[in-house]
């Protein structure tokens, strides 16, 4: 297994590729991070009791700040190293989260309209249409709207991420189910599939066994573009304000917390945030990029 | 040559006279945080409201630059004399309506009737008068259960409506949480008239040319923006999209007076913000630790919360220090402020502890915290850092920050265990809040006091001060008001909130620590 790894085609493309190597060592930093947060950081910026008030607007330690504070404090005296570890997880719970519900809802719908066509794969195609008509931040604002007038006012705080997971989800499927789609498409007509038809396999069993493997690299750098657009669009959410609350940040609500210190001179609260929002961001889209290379012969 | 001595010319010379007003017509664009929730005066009784209809409507009297009351629709007032207790109100005569209608003592019974009826959220300011007598079109008496000498001083904020206009359109009565039609439409006696309303948008002014008194602004037209986002407002100034806002973010106060064509004036508003308690609910909403009492009805737990919170270095982080730490609930220096103790509890985590273990609560408890997110400088920051205080002797505030569009109706409702509010006493008297917020709610006095806090000593004490004429013995009963407040912590104030305004170097405007705005002091070059 290891050592076909090591003498694949990925591989060997990947250990010449420096961007490509770069992204994932960022990434790997990151997600480590992010993993592993409750050991890593200094204090946990959700337990009111571990910060000060007193610490607050503290500069980065190069710029005259305090030895607890590597990257400064923000407003409320939280640790920025702390803030932001714990700003990635979420932001990546979320990220993944979304991205996973959204890749099952669009690969299954895109196989079975591929597989099946007619009026269900009108249905599925026209419903997507409408939607890629919408951008995907108008689609989230809505399903978000929406939850918040249904749900009872209790619930709103103990299911603000659920909720912003579904709007995120509920936005990106499209993607998962186009490619599917088209994919599906062409194997169908491939004999492989129709010897499994004749075989009298049941359909369900030949696109799950036999179809979805064959169309799974495509399939795999949407989700790594998808992952990138839904943290995005997480970041996005909640800087708007609508996504998570300022107790519970995520990247997006550091940003937006450091915004109204743009102009002021305190400019770590809002640019180190924003710079590793970036990092993980950009990282991400290079690995997908890769993997475009990888799949899709044809590119390198 | 000024516009004033061009006035003086002959007819003929009107023609060149508006041309020469053109010349000078400036459109005026101004921000703030809060949209006024409604443009009906009676409806509901804070700041953002009634600072704005001041430009529209009008009182009986009205406030001028230096805070004291002044003839506005009365041209004086008088004690009443002959037995009766109340005051008399000459009117102004010849004043009309901006729909030309015209001004009559009528009005100001209805408007008197209107504001004092069940469905006015100003009707305490009416809590002395025993019945309001019209004597001719331009006489009219407030006869108050008991000498009342600060009355004329408590109505400045009295907007009088058009009967008939009112009528008409079906506005007879104020209301709060439905639209009525003086919700969105005016017809005042004041120097402006409201041309368009956008609520949450954009609200238009348009001078109104029939006004009695002498214009000193030259505003022809005048724009609201309400800007949720402090920061976001300061951008909008700063590439001239707005010529005025109010407030700037604290932290951005230095940078703004550092550029050229743009300026600062700040100073203290008369408003103290303090936290306040569901002293009436039998037991907690938001607590999962206490249940079916409520630890905020024990004294010793008030006190402790004041004493766990640091205000000083809310003030220098926070407000960087542009605020002042109250004692009160009203600022140090106003009339009746209680001189005899101003001191504030002493920031004391151990104490505080202590505190809370002897009321039985050594392993603390959690609660629902609500405050607004603009309605106040930095409000959010505020209950933020004062929940992670709260936090260091185990009590675990639950925060809940809302816009203020429905943070009234949601404590009005109880949807709280503690809340953050804003205080500013409309007659800059030490009775004002005392009305307000201590009083036992009874309907008429206690309105604001969501809480419902009841202490009979003050209750008695109330109606003695209303009618004391010897300030000695009035300021003494001010003072035990004060003390009371202070012994039981039935709130904790926290610090007086700064004023901090930013325009644009062409722009004149007069700041009154109330924080209303006129625009019929504002002029632009």
């Amino acid at each position: 297994m290891w050592a076909r790894f090591w003498q694949s085609d990925g591989f060997w493309l990947f250990r010449r590729s420096p961007a490509a190597m770069l992204a994932a060592v960022v990434a790997v930093l990151i997600l480590g991070g992010a993993l592993l947060a409750p050991w890593l950081a200094p204090s946990n910026p959700y337990d009111l009791r571990t910060f000060d008030l007193m610490d607050g607007l503290l500069p980065p330690l190069w710029q005259g700040g305090d030895a607890r504070f590597l990257l400064g404090t923000d407003d409320q005296g939280r640790d920025m190293v702390s803030s932001i570890l714990y700003g990635a997880r979420l932001s990546l719970l979320i990220g993944f989260s979304a991205m996973l519900i959204a890749s099952v809802l669009g690969v299954s719908l895109g196989v079975a309209a591929g597989y099946w066509g007619g009026r269900f794969d009108a249905v599925v195609m026209r419903v997507a249409d409408v939607q890629l008509a919408l951008p995907a931040i108008l689609t989230a604002l809505l399903i978000d709207g929406i939850a918040r007038g249904v749900l009872p006012r209790e619930l709103h705080d103990d299911l603000r991420i659920p909720v912003l997971i579904l709007a995120i989800a509920l936005s990106l499927w499209v993607n998962f189910a186009r490619t599917a789609r088209a994919s599906t498409f062409v194997e169908r007509r491939k004999d492989y599939v129709e010897a499994a038809i004749i075989m009298g396999q049941h359909p369900l069993r030949i696109m799950a066994r036999h179809i979805l493997p064959n169309i799974l690299g495509p399939l795999l750098v949407i989700m790594t573009v998808d992952l990138a657009a839904a943290i995005l669009l997480e970041a996005t959410l909640s800087f708007l304000g609508i996504g998570l609350p300022a107790d519970s940040p995520s990247l997006g609500t550091l940003i937006r917390i450091g915004m109204q210190f743009l102009l002021s001179g305190e400019w770590w609260i809002l640019w180190i945030p924003t710079l590793f929002l970036v990092a993980l961001v950009v990282s991400i889209n290079l690995l997908g990029d890769f993997l475009r290379e990888v799949f899709n012969p044809r590119l390198r | 040559m000024t516009k004033h001595s061009l006035r003086r010319l002959t007819l003929s010379a009107a023609l060149l006279l508006s041309t020469a007003l053109a010349a000078e017509a400036a459109t005026f664009r101004w921000a703030a945080t809060t949209d006024p929730q409604t443009m009906d005066p009676h409806a509901v009784n804070a700041a953002p409201v009634t600072s704005f209809l001041n430009n529209i409507y009008e009182g009986l009297v009205r406030r001028g630059r230096d805070m004291a009351i002044e003839p506005s629709l009365a041209t004086s007032w008088e004690p009443l004399t002959g037995g009766e207790t109340g005051w008399r109100f000459h009117l102004r005569e010849g004043v009309k309506y901006q729909d030309g209608a015209d001004f009559t003592a009528d009005d100001v019974l209805f408007s008197y009737e209107r504001a004092s009826s069940e469905a006015s959220d100003v009707r305490s300011w009416f809590a002395p008068v025993a019945s309001v007598r019209v004597v001719d079109d331009f006489t009219i008496d407030f006869i108050t259960k008991a000498p009342n000498p600060l009355f004329p001083d408590s109505i400045a904020n009295f907007l009088i409506l058009d009967r008939g206009w009112a009528m008409a359109n079906g506005a007879e009565a104020p209301s709060r949480d439905v639209e009525n039609f003086a919700t969105r439409n005016t017809n005042g006696t004041g120097p402006f008239k409201l041309a368009k309303r956008d609520p949450g948008i954009e609200t238009r002014l348009a001078p109104n040319t029939d006004w009695w008194d002498t214009r000193e602004d030259n505003v022809t037209e005048a724009t609201f923006t309400p800007i949720g986002n402090a920061a976001t407002g300061l951008a909008a100034l700063l590439s001239g999209e707005i010529d005025f806002i109010s407030p700037i973010p604290l932290q951005d106060a230095e940078q703004v007076e550092g550029r050229a064509g743009f300026k600062v004036l700040s100073g203290l508003e008369t408003r103290v913000i303090f936290f306040g308690f569901g002293h009436n609910k039998d037991a907690l909403s938001y607590s999962d630790e206490t249940t079916g009492k409520n630890p905020f009805q024990d004294a010793r737990v008030r006190a402790a919360v004041a004493q766990a919170l640091d205000v000083d270095t809310i003030n220098r982080v926070v407000m960087r220090g542009k605020a002042v730490p109250a004692d009160q609930l009203l600022p140090a220096g106003l009339s009746g402020y209680s001189e005899a103790d101003t001191s504030r509890p002493a920031f004391d985590e151990a104490a505080a502890r202590a505190a809370l273990a002897e009321a039985g609560y050594a392993d603390g408890f959690s609660f629902g915290l609500m405050c607004p997110n603009d309605r106040y400088i930095n409000d959010e920051a505020v209950c933020r850092a004062a929940a992670s205080m709260l936090a260091k002797v185990g009590l675990n505030a639950k925060l809940t920050a809302m816009p203020v569009r429905g943070y009234f109706d949601e404590l009005r409702a109880g949807n709280y265990d503690m809340y953050l509010l804003g205080w500013s006493p409309g007659t800059f008297d030490a009775e004002h809040p005392i009305r307000f917020l201590a009083a036992t709610p009874d309907g008429a006095l206690g309105t604001w006091n969501f809480g419902g806090y009841s202490n009979a000593r003050i209750d008695a004490l109330l109606p003695l001060i209303q009618s004391e004429v010897d300030l000695a013995k009035r300021q003494a009963m001010l003072d035990e008001v004060a003390a009371i407040l202070k012994d039981e912590a039935a709130y904790v104030p926290l610090y007086t909130e700064p004023l901090i305004w930013a325009m644009k170097e062409s722009v004149t405007v007069t700041q009154r620590p109330d924080n209303f705005f006129m625009l019929r002091w504002v002029t632009v070059q």
